[in-house]
């Protein structure tokens, strides 16, 4: 079952996950008590995870005990609520290549959750950070050649029949094309690696030419 | 850099997870640390702080004088530099302060002072209370402060680059090549950026415009600020920018790889802007007027016809 709550307020929807470190923020959320457990709100305009739930793709499509690849880290913001919805039984292995903002991520989110191991170094090389088979590729990275990228760490890390989550940031693989062009060209380079598209939607208005991609891998599942 | 760790399997094991994640963590701050001790992101701080100070600086200045202004508006006329007009307030503070040894040493010409003089005693300007005139005085040394920082900060950059990337200081000068190395995030970035992208950094945005609607692209972003550029007549204004950026890129890599001085990029430098100057000494014949425009990217139009055919 998903960790994520959902609630209703003031006519729109806000998406709360399982504070997995105690009273601690890590962008300066809300915390909030329900039913006797400490959650974080999260924020659809700063987490485009949230933002694809919101616009309809599915709860669970990161769940309960993952072992999760989480690539493109940056200042953690994501990555601590994944961290809440995979629980202590889970694992986030985060890579962020940029020093300047994984500071951030090392400090507040890596240092603070025992599930979460970081790694400072260039996604384009898996073995430095190939620890362990995961459940899911998460893959919000702003470079021309993403998709490839997301698809070698899934060669090199993710289970047959496993999940991958692919930010697909448009104006990063070319600024001249119309987006939805951009989100379909991507797709299809997934599909014919043979992986099976379950759902995708564009990420407006929280994110502006942005799309998520949700896939499984072939194989089994 | 091989990893360590990667060979390690934590699946199962709670405790070699925890070794692993530690590990890990002590490895990321270890990179952390490394990458924040490097001299040219203090030189990137170092210029961006030059920039802000400039701007905070004329928009401090321009206030206190506008406000002491109110009080002695003949001085604004006499005394240009908004920042000198601030040590003049600080140090004569309202109107009857002026007087002729105040005003000497000061750079001021001898008719300059007199007619402050004069015009102190018939001033248009209002009444000036005590309460008024201690935060003018207040705005006023903010602005003098600001600019002797601003002159340390200069001297910094000036120093940091012929210590960081001489020669990219010696064909850019000390404070555009700052600027660029800005722009492309470190010297490690700027040398291994083509001279193209150098060229254009900084005018983004006319760039992308022209991408996207077919006009014509900039010829020169921050290396407008280039003497030998922005002194230029406009139809050789292009081709200087273009071989300023070539030389640029050449000294970024010499700077970052081999880092000694190299006295043959400036004289290449000079030599071809000689030539430029002098093959190109006439304005080109005036082109009749392009009536068709330019041929658009085809990405657009084709694209939202698809758009809408597929619904």
């Amino acid at each position: 079952m998903s960790r994520i709550l959902r609630e209703e307020r003031h006519g729109r929807t806000f998406l709360l996950t399982p504070n997995l470190a105690k009273g601690q923020r890590v962008y300066n959320e809300e915390l909030v008590v329900r039913e006797g457990a400490e959650y974080r709100t999260w924020d659809p305009f700063r987490s485009k995870l949230a933002a694809a739930i919101l616009k309809g793709l599915p709860d669970d499509m990161v769940r309960e005990g993952d072992r999760v690849l989480y690539l493109g880290t940056s200042t953690g913001t994501t990555p601590s609520h994944v961290s809440d919805i995979v629980g202590d039984g889970g694992l986030v292995i985060g890579v962020e290549f940029a020093p300047r903002v994984a500071r951030e991520f090392v400090e507040k989110v890596a240092r603070q959750r025992k599930n979460v191991i970081p790694y400072i170094v260039d996604a384009r090389d898996p073995s430095k950070y190939n620890v362990s088979r995961v459940d899911v590729v998460y893959c919000d990275i702003a470079q021309p050649d993403q998709t490839e990228i997301a698809l070698a760490n899934c060669a090199a890390m993710l289970e047959p029949g496993g999940r991958l989550l692919l930010v697909v940031k448009s104006r990063s693989i070319d600024v001249l094309k119309e987006p939805e062009r951009v989100f379909r060209e991507e797709r299809a380079k997934l599909e014919s690696a043979g992986f099976r598209v379950v759902a995708a939607t564009d990420l407006g208005p929280f994110e502006k030419d942005h799309a998520m991609i949700y896939a499984k891998s072939g194989g089994r599942g | 850099m091989a990893n360590p760790m990667a060979s390690q399997a934590p699946q199962g094991d709670a405790k070699s997870l925890q070794d692993l994640r530690e590990k890990s963590i002590l490895a990321a701050e270890e990179t952390i640390r490394k990458a924040s001790s490097r001299p040219d992101l203090h030189l990137v701080q170092a210029i961006q702080a030059l920039d802000d100070s400039d701007k905070f600086l004329n928009i401090t200045a321009t206030r206190a004088a506008e406000w002491y202004g109110l009080h002695f508006p003949e001085l604004a006329q006499m005394v240009q530099d908004n920042v000198a007009l601030c040590r003049l307030v600080l140090a004569a503070g309202k109107r009857d302060g002026f007087n002729a040894e105040l005003l000497q040493g000061r750079g001021l010409t001898e008719k300059k002072i007199e007619a402050i003089l004069t015009a102190k005693e018939r001033s248009k300007g209002g009444e000036l209370s005590d309460a008024d005139l201690a935060r003018v005085r207040s705005l006023s040394s903010l602005a003098v402060e600001l600019s002797g920082e601003r002159e340390k900060l200069n001297e910094y950059v000036e120093s940091a680059m012929h210590r960081i990337a001489p020669n990219v200081c010696e064909v850019a000068g000390a404070t555009i090549g700052a600027r660029l190395m800005a722009k492309a995030g470190g010297l490690d970035r700027l040398a291994t950026l083509p001279a193209s992208t150098i060229q254009i950094l900084g005018a983004e945005k006319a760039l992308f415009r022209a991408l996207r609607t077919g006009a014509r692209p900039p010829k020169h972003g921050i290396l407008f600020q280039h003497e030998a550029v922005h002194a230029a007549p406009k139809w050789q204004r292009g081709k200087i920018a273009r071989t300023i950026a070539n030389k640029v890129a050449i000294a970024a890599r010499v700077d970052y790889y081999r880092g000694s001085e190299e006295a043959s990029i400036k004289a290449g430098l000079d030599k071809r802007l000689e030539s430029i100057r002098e093959k190109y000494k006439e304005p080109p014949p005036r082109q009749p007027e392009r009536r068709e425009r330019p041929q658009q990217r085809r990405d657009r139009p084709r694209d939202r016809r698809q758009k809408y055919r597929r619904r």
